[in-house]
C-alpha cells in the first residue's frame, strides 16, 4: 500500500486539479493505492497556506501525518523539499499543464514520472496573492 | 550623580567603499583628541578591517556560539510541544516519531529547549564567528567577525551591541563616545547597528551609484527614525561636486561636510596611520584635514557633544 499527497485546490477528489504551490496550495488530496488500483481518496485543507514563514515545512508535516511517503509536486521551494527529504518522502514532479489527480495517479503508476531531488524554485516563491507577507514581485511559482 | 550615557554614532552608507571606514576610524580620533573616551565598534563582520586603519592588534578572540537544537531520542516522547510552538517551524513533527531539526530556518532562540517537558532537546552549539578587542590610539575597538561561509551574519552583530550593552549598564561611564562602523547595504546587520545609534552619518561620494545607494540607507534611517546629517566623500571627483550637493540640497538631506580627494588621506589609508591624530606628521593645512576639522565641527554643534 502507498499513499500519495498531492497538492490541490479543493475538496473534489480525483477530479482535483494539481495545484503548482506546494506550501501555499488550498488542500492536499491524499490518493490510497493498493496492487496498483485507487483504494482511496480523501482531502485535506492546507493549514499552511497562510503561513508568515516555514509553510513548505508545516505542509511536509501535514503530508507525513497523513502517512504519504509519495508526493507529485508542481513546484517545490528549498524547505519544502528539505522537509520531505528528511521525512524520506518521494517526490514526483508533474510536468505540464492542469492535470486532474486522476491523470497524475495514472502516470505514477504508468512510471512516467520522473523524481525530484532538490527543490525547483526560490523560497517563498509561491507567496502573494492567497496570504502571507505577499512578497511584492516574488510572482507565483517563478522558475529559476 | 547622574551617569551619563555614551553618545552614540552610526557612521553607514549604504554603497561599499564610500570611505565609511575612513570617517568612522577619524571621527573617534577626532573625539579621543578632545579628551572623550571612546569605543569604535566595526559592525562589517564579513569583512572586519577597521583594526588595519589603526594598526591595531587583535586581542581577546571569543567564539560566538549559535544554537541549534539536538534531539535526545532516549529522552523525547514525541508530544510534539516544541514543533507545535516553534515560530520559524524550524521542528518538523510527524506523530508518533521524533521531531526534525530544520536547521536552515531555526532562528537560534532556543524555546524548544526552554519548553521540552522532558529536557530531550540539548544545544548543539556551533562557532559561527568570532569577536575581538583591541586598543590603538587610546581608542578601543570591538570587532566582530563571521566565519566565511556562515549566513547569521546579524548574530555576531548582535553579539558586538549585546557587549556595548553590557558595559553601559555596569560602567556607565567608561566611555563618552561610541562609533559604530556599519557594512555597506540596508540589510538588517546595518539596521541593528542603526537602531541602537543616537545620531546616524551615511557617507556617500558623488556619484550615480553614490547616490542611489545613499538614498536606499536613507529610506532605511527614516524607517527607524532616526536622525542624520550625511558626509559626501572624494567630491572634488571630476567636479561632480556642486550638481551633486545641489541634488541633495533639493532632497532635503543635510550634509555635515564634504571630503575632497586628497594624497594626505591615501598615504593614512595604506600606512594604518589615521589623518585625524594629534601626533601624527600630516599637512595641518591639506585639504582633506581641513575638511575632516569642519565636519567634526559640524558633528559637535549637531550632537551638543560637551566634555
Amino acid at each position: 500500500m502507498v499513499i500519495v499527497g498531492i497538492p490541490t485546490f479543493g475538496n473534489k477528489g480525483l477530479n482535483e486539479v494539481l495545484n503548482n504551490r506546494f506550501g501555499r496550495c488550498n488542500s492536499f488530496t491524499f490518493v490510497t493505492i493498493e496492487n496498483n488500483q485507487i483504494v482511496e481518496v480523501k482531502s485535506v485543507a492546507n493549514d499552511a497556506q497562510g503561513a508568515m514563514g516555514g509553510a513548505g515545512i508545516q505542509a511536509a508535516q501535514i503530508i507525513g501525518n497523513n502517512g504519504a511517503t509519495e508526493v507529485i509536486v508542481g513546484n517545490l521551494g528549498p524547505n519544502a523539499s528539505s522537509s520531505l527529504n528528511a521525512l524520506n518522502i518521494t517526490i514526483y514532479q508533474a510536468q505540464g499543464g492542469s492535470l486532474t489527480v486522476k491523470g497524475l495517479i495514472d502516470l505514477r503508476l504508468s512510471g512516467k514520472l520522473q523524481v525530484l531531488t532538490s527543490p525547483n524554485v526560490a523560497a517563498h516563491a509561491g507567496m502573494g496573492g492567497g496570504g502571507g507577507r505577499g512578497m511584492g514581485g516574488g510572482g507565483q511559482g517563478r522558475q529559476f | 550623580m547622574l551617569k551619563l550615557k555614551p553618545k552614540i554614532i552610526c557612521v553607514t552608507g549604504g554603497k561599499g567603499g564610500t570611505g565609511k571606514t575612513l570617517v568612522a576610524v577619524n571621527l573617534a580620533i577626532m573625539f579621543k583628541n578632545q579628551g572623550f573616551k571612546v569605543l569604535l565598534i566595526d559592525g562589517d563582520v564579513e569583512n572586519p578591517n577597521t583594526f588595519l586603519l589603526l594598526n591595531a592588534k587583535l586581542e581577546n578572540k571569543t567564539e560566538v556560539l549559535y544554537f541549534l537544537p539536538k534531539i535526545i531520542e532516549d529522552k523525547c516522547t514525541k508530544c510534539g510541544l516544541c514543533a507545535e510552538n516553534c515560530g520559524t517551524h524550524a521542528l518538523l513533527h510527524i506523530k508518533n516519531s521524533y521531531p526534525i531539526p530544520i536547521s536552515t530556518v531555526c532562528s537560534g532562540c532556543k524555546l524548544c529547549y526552554k519548553i521540552c517537558p522532558t529536557n530531550a532537546i540539548e544545544p548543539d552549539l556551533k562557532v559561527i564567528g568570532w569577536t575581538y578587542r583591541a586598543s590603538a590610539f587610546n581608542i578601543d575597538l570591538f570587532l566582530g567577525e563571521l566565519k566565511p561561509a556562515e549566513a547569521r551574519s546579524a548574530v555576531i552583530v548582535n553579539k558586538l551591541m549585546e557587549n556595548l550593552e553590557h558595559i553601559i549598564k555596569t560602567e556607565t561611564e567608561k566611555y563618552d563616545v561610541v562609533v559604530l562602523d556599519t557594512a555597506p547595504g540596508a540589510h538588517c546587520d546595518v539596521e541593528e547597528l542603526i537602531s541602537g545609534a543616537d545620531f546616524v552619518i551615511p557617507v556617500t561620494e558623488p556619484t550615480r551609484f553614490g547616490k542611489l545607494d545613499l538614498l536606499r540607507i536613507i529610506e532605511l534611517i527614516d524607517l527607524l527614525k532616526k536622525e542624520y546629517k550625511a558626509i559626501v566623500n572624494r567630491s572634488s571627483l571630476l567636479g561632480y561636486k556642486d550638481k551633486f550637493l545641489k541634488e541633495l540640497e533639493e532632497k532635503g538631506i543635510e550634509i555635515l561636510g564634504d571630503i575632497p580627494l586628497d594624497e594626505e588621506i591615501v598615504r593614512s589609508y595604506c600606512q594604518g596611520n589615521p589623518l585625524m591624530e594629534k601626533r601624527s606628521k600630516f599637512d595641518r593645512n591639506g585639504a582633506g584635514y581641513k575638511s575632516f576639522e569642519i565636519i567634526f565641527e559640524n558633528l559637535i554643534k549637531w550632537g551638543d557633544f560637551s566634555k
